[in-house]
């Protein structure tokens, strides 16, 4: 590779400073009262604010904030595909699941790593089911979503904003697909996790310690996505995603409001 | 995925084999394919494996190579997934076209081994914080005859087991700088305990019902499946629901406990399998790579 004299030559790879620090006091998943940082109660969700319809140009937006977690999703189409394939009378969905370079703790790349690329697939799993694709052979709908921050739970945020998204845009659908996650540690349940209650592969040694989210159409009573990761017993998952189950049911009626009051307010 | 085509007929058929707990290939709904193993079949790499279930064929080969750990986990080795669709499989996955189930199966699998019960990584350092070995599993998919994670899986599962790292000491070097000194004994290696590596079990729902192991023509009469990655003592490591369709909670409980009840079998049965081909040393007939 030729050099670039006018730059200065460092080294081809940077690394976050924080990996050069003295490892700092491991902060414990609770504190000394068995309470959550963030003075939650276990089963409690982050403040949620929702709002349709954010981006003009687009068929179909909507904006997801869980305190610090903020989604942002547009809707495209339906509209012809451009690469010409096979003949379907289906219609076509993509997704692009995208975390903003700025919005984790270590800097992300431009181009889709691995972990984006896994959650646009999850993220198109969880959608498709619920959209009609039949009313639209030939065509195809795209979805984006892009996490401006991440404080944990993106994907259950990513799914739900999608999701009203699509109905704001006006594509047929069976149902809305709400979304919610789990963090489990030993006995302990929290929803919602933050990013520093997220489950990381690197700490604790104990049983059932990991992470789940349920992606669930309530009206129809259906799992749309479904994925965990860490060790889990199967009756403590069992559990888990009722318990996610339960709190799709739970917001199911506010989301639906905050859908209509989105698309009043355009009118 | 190499896509068959079948006519609605023949989905009936299938649909209601399923029902009566008769599959077109005679099986039970919670029965896999015939299987057959081989261990140590590449020499260049550390440790290999090739599984054939059925009509799938994979082969895996695991390198162990020096490198440097990750900072924030400098105490620790690292597992590299990468799996390879051949074009030789179907020609769907000529060029690109095998990326996207590429990227699926190795997040699965890197997911279901990404907690620290599933192997010692630690065992895996060797200077913490500057040197580790890495090991790179790379998974050749062969022929698609269906089921591929969960072959991939026992593959990756099987190769892990033949796979042999050498010994290394570390010296103090004149100016304190540290000297790697590798054996080259082909006997002073060490192996990895895969006591509790999981396996992954697809379980994809046909009509009202859920199939393990399902081949080619059941996967395509399928819409949505449930992967679970399950060690021996029945531990779920990762769950997934994949393809288009949805799922009844009360279904996917089902299917979570079929899955744990053959993923613990399953387990089982292959360290048997791979304990008894150890045992027989030099003296294992070589079956051949291909027969």
């Amino acid at each position: 590779m030729p050099i670039d004299t006018r730059r200065i030559t460092g080294p081809e790879t940077s690394q976050t400073p924080y990996s050069f620090c003295k490892e700092p006091e491991k902060k414990a998943l609770l504190d000394e009262n068995q309470e959550r940082w963030d003075g939650r109660s276990h089963d409690q969700m982050r403040p949620t604010f929702l709002r349709a319809g954010v981006i003009s140009q687009a068929k179909g937006s909507a904006y997801i904030e869980l305190n610090k977690t903020k989604v942002i999703c547009a809707v495209y189409g339906p509209r012809e595909i451009t690469r010409r394939e096979e003949f379907s009378m289906k219609g076509q969905l993509t997704c692009e699941f995208k975390f903003a370079t700025f919005s984790c703790q270590l800097r992300r790349q431009h181009q889709p790593d691995n972990q984006e690329k896994d959650l646009s697939i999850q993220l198109l799993e969880a959608l498709e089911p619920a959209v009609c694709l039949h009313k639209f052979p030939k065509a195809q709908v795209n979805v984006y979503a892009t996490v401006l921050e991440n404080d944990g739970s993106a994907l259950a945020a990513a799914i739900t904003c999608a999701s009203v998204a699509l109905a704001y845009a006006g594509i047929e659908m069976y149902d809305l697909v709400l979304s919610a996650s789990l963090r489990l540690a030993g006995d302990i349940v929290l929803l919602d996790p933050s990013e520093n209650e997220e489950f990381k592969p690197q700490m604790d040694l104990q049983v059932n310690n990991g992470s789940l989210t349920v992606g669930y159409m309530p009206s129809l009573n259906q799992i749309s996505a479904l994925t965990s990761s860490g060790e889990c017993q199967l009756d403590v998952l069992t559990k888990a995603i009722k318990l996610c189950i339960e709190n799709c049911q739970k917001v199911y009626p506010v989301i639906q409001h905050c859908l209509m009051k989105s698309k009043n307010l355009e009118e | 995925m190499a896509d068959v085509l079948l006519s609605d007929a023949e989905k009936t058929f299938i649909l209601h084999g399923i029902q009566d707990n008769l599959r077109e290939d005679g099986r039970g709904c919670d029965d896999y394919r015939h299987m057959e193993i081989e261990t140590d079949v590449v020499s260049n790499t550390s440790g290999s494996a090739r599984l054939r279930l059925a009509n799938t064929d994979v082969l895996v080969g695991v390198k162990a190579e020096l490198g440097v750990p990750e900072p924030i986990k400098p105490n620790q080795g690292r597992l590299e997934f990468f799996v390879d669709c051949s074009a030789n499989a179907t020609p769907e996955f000529e060029g690109r076209g095998g990326e996207v189930l590429a990227t699926e199966i190795s997040t699965i699998l890197s997911r279901a081994y990404d907690n620290p019960n599933a192997l010692d990584l630690k065992s895996l350092s060797v200077i913490p914080g500057s040197q580790c070995w890495i090991l790179y599993v790379d998974i050749l998919l062969l022929e698609c005859g269906g089921n591929l994670f969960d072959a991939a899986s026992i593959a990756v599962k099987a190769a892990l087991f033949s796979t042999k790292i050498p010994n290394v000491s570390v010296l103090k070097g004149d100016e304190g700088q540290m000297e790697l000194e590798i054996s080259d004994d082909p006997y002073d290696v060490k192996q990895l305990d895969i006591s509790s590596c999981p396996c992954l079990v697809t379980l994809s729902k046909i009509g009202y019902f859920h199939v393990v192991d399902a081949s080619q023509k059941e996967e395509a009469c399928c819409l949505a499946r449930v992967i679970m990655g399950i060690t021996q003592t029945g531990l779920v490591t990762a769950l997934k629901k994949e393809g288009s369709g949805s799922l009844d909670p009360e279904s996917v409980f089902d299917m979570m406990e079929t899955g744990k009840k053959v993923g613990e079998i399953l387990g089982k049965n292959l360290t048997a399998v791979l304990k008894e081909e150890a045992a027989l040393g030099k003296k294992r007939k070589l079956v051949g790579f291909l027969r």
